[in-house]
């Protein structure tokens, strides 16, 4: 693979994005608040509905029984929509790696909002996908500077 | 872990895939030619049935295994996501973007082992 050290952002591209709600930063953030809140209850409706000796329950079409799998649909609607928005704008190769600060949130509102407890190797886990995170916002921040 | 969740877990990862570069690539094109042309709604359409399978077949597997055991499967997704939108869709993959998303995916797996 050639190293290439270009911004992988076209400056243009940014200087053209809209701001405020249209932002597509912000539609980011909202898609990945979306995605937790999903998971969450898709988990949930999924337990809810567990019915191992159900033929169909392979497929997951049993979880549609539970309004909480309705309530994660909801969600993912509203993440979907806005993560097409992102992709009108933001390359995947940055996009898609950002989206996924939700595995830092996922265990960090267990902690916070649940009290479980997060062991040595999940936060060392916690703490690469800040690293890589932060990694991949690098450029992107600089280039947002710039402008 | 029986042969069938293997291929079920395979499954939800190969057409979640599919489904984001199908998106991307229909809203790059949308961006430049607009919703109505067949294309555009052919690229829409398929990535959302991809997004439907993995949808799906995730919550099946979830009925049956934690999401803890899941979620290893899912980190992978970043790192093939990145490579396959550099090859697919010709994006450009810098080292910098690759190290980034080669330690998200080590960190998800790792969160999600413990």
């Amino acid at each position: 693979m050639p190293i290439n050290f270009d911004p992988p952002l076209s400056a243009k591209a940014l200087r053209d994005r809209p701001s405020g709600f249209a932002n597509p930063w912000f539609q980011l953030a909202l898609s990945v608040v979306c995605v937790l809140a999903s998971e969450l209850l898709l988990k949930q409706g999924a337990s809810d509905t567990a019915n191992r000796t159900s033929a169909w329950s392979w497929t997951g079409i049993t979880g549609l029984a539970s309004p909480l799998v309705w309530w994660a649909i909801f969600f993912v609607i509203i993440s979907f929509l806005s993560w097409l928005y992102v992709l009108r704008y933001v390359p995947l190769t940055i996009a898609f790696p950002l989206s996924r600060v939700v595995d830092v949130l996922v265990p960090l509102s267990c902690w916070v909002i649940l009290g479980e407890t997060i062991s040595a190797r999940r936060w060392c886990g916690i703490g690469l996908v800040i690293i890589g995170l932060a990694i991949v916002a690098k450029p992107v921040a600089r280039l947002e500077e710039r402008l | 872990m029986t042969v069938l969740s293997l291929i079920l877990i395979i499954i939800a990862l190969i057409t979640f895939v599919a489904g984001q570069l199908l998106l991307k690539r229909a809203m790059e094109f949308t961006g430049q030619r607009g919703f109505h042309k067949a294309k555009a709604i052919f690229l829409v359409s398929s990535g959302i049935f991809a997004m439907t399978i993995s949808f799906f077949v995730t919550l099946g597997l979830l009925q049956h295994f934690d999401l803890s055991y899941l979620y290893p499967f899912q980190g992978l997704s970043v790192i093939i996501i990145s490579l396959m939108a550099a090859i697919t869709l010709k994006e450009k993959l810098t080292m910098q973007l690759t190290i980034g998303a080669l330690l998200i995916s080590a960190g998800v797996v790792l969160v999600s082992l413990s």
